[in-house]
């Protein structure tokens, strides 16, 4: 019998030639199979969403650092030490989504301090590939907008914020309000407010020399703010919100002697021309007590923070609505009607005047002095209760309120 | 004998082969993959604008005054209402930072509960500047208002929660 020859376990040449054909088929295909998800990630749709996280941190975010001891806010760190800056954000606080604060959009726009692209891809757009990018934003009430970037190609991708941007309050103190401040607290004796007015003004020369104060108490303008102290309607001297204010005093010609007789009509009656009014010295005080009443500039137990007569670099002072800020009171400044006093937001503010010290009272005290020959009495604050200044504070009657403007964020990505 | 069972031959190779890759090349040569990230991203753009325009109309200017919305959900006069919130919420949804405005179509509705009458939930219209027919794509944006109001079923004005719901789409 013949050996049956063993070929169990040989592979037969057609089957390797067959099963290589399949094998060399079968990987092309696999390797094809990725590119069936393409459209999954698509280019559009991760600029997309990059705009879109870019939109939200600049909406929604205050940035980082928000409350830093040295600093406050990121956009008090200045351009030498801009490395500090680790996020932007424009949000007033995390509490305030699309509620922006305008002096972090001054700065984030402010393309000296900050250079393109780099500055801006490593704190607000992120991510490791070098993505190119526009952000613009339109502000209610200005002409231009403003944006940060390069002109805007084909195809990008898109967020689209919109958002409210705060401003400061300021104060208009009028005839109206000095006249308030006299007869608001007395008894009702069936005389009228004007007709004491009247008589009063009418009566011998008064004093020559008159202190007008604001008076603002930071523990009442950080903690009773409306609704339950909503940073969006606050009125905050302290780091991180640093606000500003603006106090406008006018017809200060009216409230004189000269103002009353030329206002009926018989100017001769004054006993002369206009009074001449004159701005001669800005005292800004602090006291970490209650003050007693009235608070008179330097008085204690205020202390001076700022009396001298070249005015700090932020305040600005205006007179008779002119639009060239005084700088300096180092003779007195002849005023015709009106004052107008700009303590403008940021860490030299009131924040600085204060001392960053929440629990301070500040009195800004104008002092105006006629000619000695001209007396007059309504021309300062004395009389308004409680402590004889005007009280800067959330009563709508006195301060006009922060108030909030519209505006447009877009973000483009490509 | 060779035992051919369990053998792939030449031609079977070949087949297999011939019939992946024609597979492939259907798959390949269709027109367009659509996935449906495509479509949402531009709904959830849609949806930001529309969010963000009822939260900015639901804040106050300034703290002595009333937010916009709640003005216009307080106002009685249904074509008074209607005028104020077309133009306001289309200031908003349409303005862009750039010179062209966006132009974009919107139906909104109140919806509020009715106490007396079977504690039901009750909506009306407030306004629109376009009529849903059925093609449109539009996203549901919506913000709870609390607003001074005299409902049906109530005989003083009170301080109510409503829900302002907008459909909001693009032609």
């Amino acid at each position: 019998m013949q050996p049956k020859s063993d070929e169990a376990g040989n592979l037969s040449l057609d089957f390797l030639a067959g099963f290589t054909i399949f094998m060399v088929a079968f990987i092309y295909v696999a390797t094809l199979i990725p590119g069936l998800f393409l459209g999954l990630e698509s280019k559009s749709i991760d600029y997309d969403a990059v705009a879109y996280r870019t939109g939200v941190i600049l909406a929604e975010d205050p940035g980082m650092p928000y409350n830093d001891p040295s600093y406050g806010g990121w956009e008090n760190i200045p351009d030498a030490n801009k490395g500090d800056v680790l996020r932007f954000g424009l949000a007033l606080s995390t509490s305030t989504p699309n509620i922006l604060s305008a002096k972090k959009i001054d700065r984030f726009f402010n393309n000296t301090s900050f250079v393109y692209p780099d500055d801006y891809r490593s704190r607000a757009v992120f991510g490791d590939y070098p993505y190119q990018f526009n952000i613009s934003i339109k502000i209610e009430g200005e002409n231009s907008t403003r944006s940060i970037g390069d002109p805007l190609p084909e195809d990008y991708g898109y967020s689209r914020r919109l958002v409210k941007i705060k401003e400061d309050s300021s104060a208009s103190i009028d005839l109206t309000k000095i006249k308030g401040c006299y007869w608001s607290n007395q008894t009702n004796d069936g005389e009228t407010d004007d007709g004491k007015w009247n008589n009063t003004i009418n009566s011998a020369p008064g004093p020559t020399t008159h202190p007008f104060s604001i008076y603002l108490n930071y523990t009442y303008l950080t903690t009773k703010g409306p609704y339950y102290n909503n940073p969006a309607y606050q009125i905050d001297p302290i780091s991180p919100m640093e606000d500003g204010i603006t106090v406008n005093v006018s017809d200060l010609d009216k409230t004189t002697r000269y103002g009353y007789w030329t206002a009926t009509g018989d100017a001769s009656a004054a006993g002369g021309a206009l009074n001449n009014i004159n701005l001669s010295r800005i005292y800004v005080t602090q006291s970490s007590m209650t003050p007693y009443k009235p608070p008179y500039y330097i008085r204690s137990p205020f202390s001076n923070v700022w009396d001298t007569n070249t005015l700090p670099v932020p305040g600005k002072l205006y007179i008779d609505d002119g639009s060239t800020p005084i700088t300096s009171l180092s003779s007195p400044v002849k005023v015709n009607k009106s004052v107008s006093l700009v303590i403008p937001a940021g860490s030299f503010g009131l924040s600085s005047l204060g001392g960053n010290d929440p629990s301070t009272y500040l009195n800004i005290t104008m002092v105006f002095t006629l000619d000695p020959n001209h007396g007059d009495w309504f021309l300062n604050s004395t009389q308004c209760q409680p402590y004889g200044a005007f009280v800067y504070d959330y009563d709508p009657a006195r301060v006009n309120q922060p108030y909030l403007k519209n505006g447009t964020l877009e973000v483009a990505v490509w | 004998m060779v035992d051919e069972s369990g053998q792939l031959y030449t031609i079977e190779g070949f087949a297999a082969a011939m019939i992946m890759l024609f597979t492939t090349y259907l798959v390949l040569s269709a027109t367009s993959v659509y996935t449906p990230g495509d479509t949402h991203i531009s709904d959830m753009q849609l949806e930001q604008i529309g969010t963000d325009a009822l939260k900015m109309m639901n804040t106050p200017v300034s703290s002595n005054v009333k937010s916009p919305l709640q003005s216009i959900i307080e106002t009685s006069n249904a074509t008074t209402a209607a005028a104020a919130f077309n133009t306001t919420f289309l200031n908003y949804v349409n303005s862009r930072a750039g010179s062209n405005p966006d132009n974009l179509h919107y139906s909104a509705a109140v919806t509020y509960r009715n106490i007396t009458a079977g504690d039901t939930t009750n909506n009306y219209p407030l306004a629109s500047n376009g009529l849903l027919t059925g093609g449109e794509h539009p996203v549901r944006v919506t913000e709870w208002v609390i607003a001074n109001i005299k409902l049906p079923g109530r005989n003083t004005v009170e301080p109510r929660a409503v829900l302002v719901e907008v459909l909001l789409w693009r032609d």
